[in-house]
């Protein structure tokens, strides 16, 4: 059987560490079902800006595809030129990308989200994922006890 | 204006002319002025609201680093909605603030106005005298909102009994607009408007 901490999905504190209050809150938000109540704290502003390194490992396509439109500047991208593919699939000239995910992390189209360099938010994600991870699991558990 | 924000806009001006709601009528766009900053919007109001028949304009100024930063968008034409001042035509809307994307284009922002028309969201009000009629007493919200629509958007469905109270308050020597809003925020009882104007 896992660990505590693994199981808690949590890293122990290293030694001198001091602990994240804003990590603690967002975990005693979660146990009491108050996310809602977080994402109204957090969704007063945008998203942070996505990491400098996941910009810098953003990959060069050269575009291929007839009649593709970068949704940023909204022009027909030219068959052959080179544009910034994020994760999700978009392509987005450099220029037009480039100044977005320095304000914020998500692809303008979808909202694929990147990582960022805010530990703050990060861990707020985390939790959210987590949370939505349990209330799956017991939806499961619940489905295999009374089907 | 920096190149990008006023390029944009004008391929967008084009997409708006043809598309398909400016054809049904659904929404308008025009520019104002010729370095694209300014535009007027038109949205009609959505079947089965109070704000049908009624016609609605927006004033529309781009800032400089659009579409990286939302258009700012306000009501010129006076609306009873629990997201619109009734007082300054500011909107409460999550895509002009911080889910704003730069992939949207104006006629998405003039879409979800009229999305917003059909949709209150009294939990996120702008208007806290509306957004509490709103919550309370949703026939008198509906019943204000036909009568503003009415008046000031030329909606079809004229009420008497509010033309009357307000005529009696005019007689009194009161502002038309004062005494509509003085009836509409105490759910048209004469007397608490009265008192409200008079104390
Ligand atoms: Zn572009
Ligand atoms: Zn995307």
């Amino acid at each position: 059987m896992a660990d505590y901490f693994g199981e808690m999905g949590w890293t122990p504190l290293e030694d001198g560490q001091a602990p994240d209050h804003f990590l603690h809150f967002a975990r005693l938000l979660r146990d009491f079902n108050m996310f809602d109540e977080l994402n109204a704290m957090n969704g007063a502003k945008l998203a942070p800006p996505a990491s400098k390194s996941a910009v810098e490992a953003l990959p060069d396509e050269s575009v291929t595809a007839k009649d593709s439109q970068c949704p940023v500047c909204l022009k027909e991208h030219v068959q052959g030129e080179t544009a910034k593919k994020l994760p999700c699939g978009h392509l987005y000239h450099n220029d037009c990308i480039l100044p977005w995910l320095s304000k914020t992390n998500s692809c303008p189209l979808c909202r694929h989200e990147l990582p960022t360099d805010d530990e703050d938010y990060e861990a707020w994600r985390k939790e959210k994922k987590r949370a939505k991870e349990r209330e799956i699991d017991i939806e499961n558990l619940h489905n295999s006890m009374f089907s | 204006m920096a190149n990008i924000a006023a390029q944009r806009i004008k391929r967008e001006f084009k997409e708006v002319i043809k598309s398909e709601e400016v054809a049904k009528c659904a929404i308008k766009l025009e520019l104002l002025n010729d370095s694209y900053t300014e535009l007027k919007g038109e949205i009609a109001g959505p079947p089965d609201t109070p704000y049908e028949g009624g016609n609605f304009v927006l004033e529309i100024r781009v800032p400089e680093t659009y579409p990286f930063n939302p258009p700012k968008v306000r009501f010129i034409t006076k609306i009873w909605h629990p997201n619109i001042s009734s007082v300054t035509g500011a909107i409460c809307l999550d895509i002009l603030k911080d889910q704003w994307a730069a992939a949207m284009t104006l006629r998405t922002v003039l879409l979800s106005l009229q999305a917003l028309l059909s949709a209150a969201e009294p939990d996120d009000p702008q208007d806290a005298v509306v957004a509490r009629q709103y919550k309370e007493n949703l026939e008198m919200f509906k019943l204000t909102a036909k009568h503003w629509t009415n008046v000031y958007a030329g909606g079809p469905f004229v009420n008497s009994d509010c033309d009357d109270k307000i005529k009696r308050l005019i007689d009194m020597g009161i502002e038309e607009h004062q005494a509509r809003v003085a009836l509409s925020s105490y759910n048209w009882v004469l007397e608490r408007a009265t008192e409200q104007l008079f104390s």
